[in-house]
């Protein structure tokens, strides 16, 4: 292997006893001078993990701009990653382009300790999702009144807002909601297109697409500086999550937390929930409308389920099962996020190979939720996979679209809710059409951040009552 | 029937004491099982416990 000269040992620990150390994981082929893979990742990133798997087999190196990144494929090789300790692998300085984007003082920052405490949300815990599904059902029902009878939208755009009403309205408050425009999404939508894969040369490289992003960053602070200003002046109303952590002051009387912080937690609390479940929400229309015979028996489900004029309920959405499966389904072919990182911090050993401590290990769900030996037929969109017998999303470690383990999206729940009550209120009341040929939608790779390619049109028409 | 709770999957939303108070709580940042074989008549909310539990991490093995 071309890549087993040993680790540089660091300055900090120059007299550790010499461990014994298993074989350097296989390097991937191509690997071009000074780039590495980092071309390919931002052309095809999917074929290049899967490329990894094919070539290397469960464990493989690929080249990032000289950032080393370990791709464990194969449900014990992603079981090993995903149960390791967050003392031997670290989500610190695994993903150096969402530093820009979410300002310094932010969730990467601080030990592991102190991020579990900051990112235990009160707001996700289960006794808060009756109060959501409402929430939900409201602002669906809003965006229906703009929707009007019949018409056109783009897809994207059209669940991009309903979804920035919907999680800020849970996650932080609804008076804050109150305060959101559609330039708000329009704000985030460029934030999520800086995160170009160039960030791995240097995230701060003078390219439109980074400029744009800072741009997107000071606008969204001004916007919400005033609407803080505005709420700070104000006697009465509701103190909501972010009023009160801009309230809180240290030791010498001086806010704890800035206005730019808060936007950062802002922002860091929308890139988890916010592009991913409005794209899996375009995608499971997109889906269920171009897959026949997918759609007829969830809109049976749905109409029986609500015949005799009863609200959403909590309890009626958690038993939904057949538009659970078409949603579980689209999370499997379209996960949100293709790559997981973590950066070693200790030694990573994995049967005969050792990852040292400094390079970067990885999990892709792109490829473990089509890996062929988990998911009989794996690109066939088939929601029966779920049904009783087969489970196939009980594969813990191989249906891996919310990751696993102790970093499984904390909103995962919070998400599936969301997007049944979401469908549930618009399948009751539109019939949906694709308006371009099934085949051209399809996401854009070419950031970090996954987004379906525009346009993406659909057609509805309200349905006779 | 006896129940488990693998610590490397929970994330403490507490679904399962919300289901079954009886059988599991929330210790912190993670669930815990109070009943480890709990009496028949809690059966059916520690089924519905893990049926729900967000993570999957309750298992229960029947006897």
């Amino acid at each position: 292997m071309s890549q087993a000269t040993p680790a540089i040992a660091t300055d900090d620990a120059p007299a550790a006893p010499r461990r014994s150390r298993g074989n350097a994981p296989p390097v991937l082929s191509r690997n071009l001078p000074l780039l590495g893979h980092l071309l390919e990742l931002r052309k095809h990133p999917i074929e290049l993990f899967t490329r990894v798997r094919s070539e290397c087999g469960e464990i493989g190196e690929m080249n990032f701009a000289g950032n080393r990144v370990v791709l464990l494929t194969g449900e014990r090789a992603q079981e090993a990653f995903f149960r390791a300790d967050e003392e031997q692998l670290d989500q610190a300085a695994a993903y150096p382009f969402m530093t820009p984007v979410f300002g310094r003082g932010v969730l990467f920052d601080g030990n592991p300790e102190q991020r579990r405490q900051a990112m235990k949300n009160q707001s996700l815990r289960d006794k808060m999702m009756r109060g959501h599904a409402e929430t939900i059902a409201n602002e669906t029902r809003r965006m229906m009144e703009k929707l009007g009878d019949a018409g056109e939208v783009d897809l994207l755009d059209f669940f991009a807002e309903l979804t920035l009403y919907t999680s800020s309205a849970c996650l932080i408050g609804p008076e804050f909601r109150e305060e959101l425009s559609p330039e708000y999404y329009r704000v985030f939508y460029e934030l999520e297109k800086g995160t170009d894969p160039i960030a791995y040369v240097n995230p701060y490289l003078p390219l439109p697409t980074f400029r744009r992003r800072d741009r997107a960053r000071a606008r969204l602070v001004e916007l919400l500086t005033e609407v803080f200003e505005r709420r700070a002046a104000r006697t009465d109303g509701k103190r909501e999550l972010f009023d009160v952590l801009l309230s809180i002051r240290d030791e010498s009387g001086k806010p704890r937390y800035t206005i730019d912080q808060v936007t950062g937690m802002f922002i860091s609390m929308m890139f988890a929930g916010h592009h991913t479940t409005s794209g899996t929400a375009a995608w499971t229309l997109i889906e269920m409308l171009r897959n026949p015979g997918v759609l007829p028996p969830v809109r049976e489900e749905i109409d029986a389920l609500y015949a005799d004029g009863r609200e959403v309920s909590y309890q009626a959405l958690r038993e939904i099962p057949r538009l659970e499966a078409a949603i579980k389904e689209t999370l499997r072919l379209h996960p949100p996020l293709i790559i997981l990182m973590r950066k070693v911090m200790r030694d990573f050993d994995y049967l005969d190979f050792t990852v040292p401590a400094g390079k970067l290990v990885a999990v892709s769900p792109a490829v473990s939720n089509r890996m062929p030996e988990c998911f009989p037929e794996p690109d066939r969109f088939d929601p029966a996979r779920y049904d009783e017998g087969r489970a196939e999303d009980r594969q813990l470690f191989a249906w891996i679209p919310f990751g696993a383990g102790r970093h499984r999206c904390v909103g995962a729940a919070f998400a599936m809710m969301q997007l049944k009550a979401i469908f549930s209120d618009l399948l009751l009341r539109y019939d949906f059409e694709l308006t371009q040929p099934p085949e051209s939608y399809r996401n854009d790779h070419s950031k970090m951040v996954v987004q379906l390619r525009q346009p993406c049109r659909a057609r509805y028409r309200r349905r006779s009552a | 029937m006896r129940v488990r709770v693998d610590l490397d999957l929970c994330q403490g939303h507490g679904v399962c004491a919300n289901e079954s108070p009886e059988v599991f709580e929330l210790d912190g940042d993670v669930a815990r099982v109070i009943e480890e074989q709990p009496a028949a008549e809690r059966h059916e909310g520690v089924r519905l416990a893990a049926k729900y539990c967000p993570t999957g991490a309750i298992t229960i093995e029947e006897e």
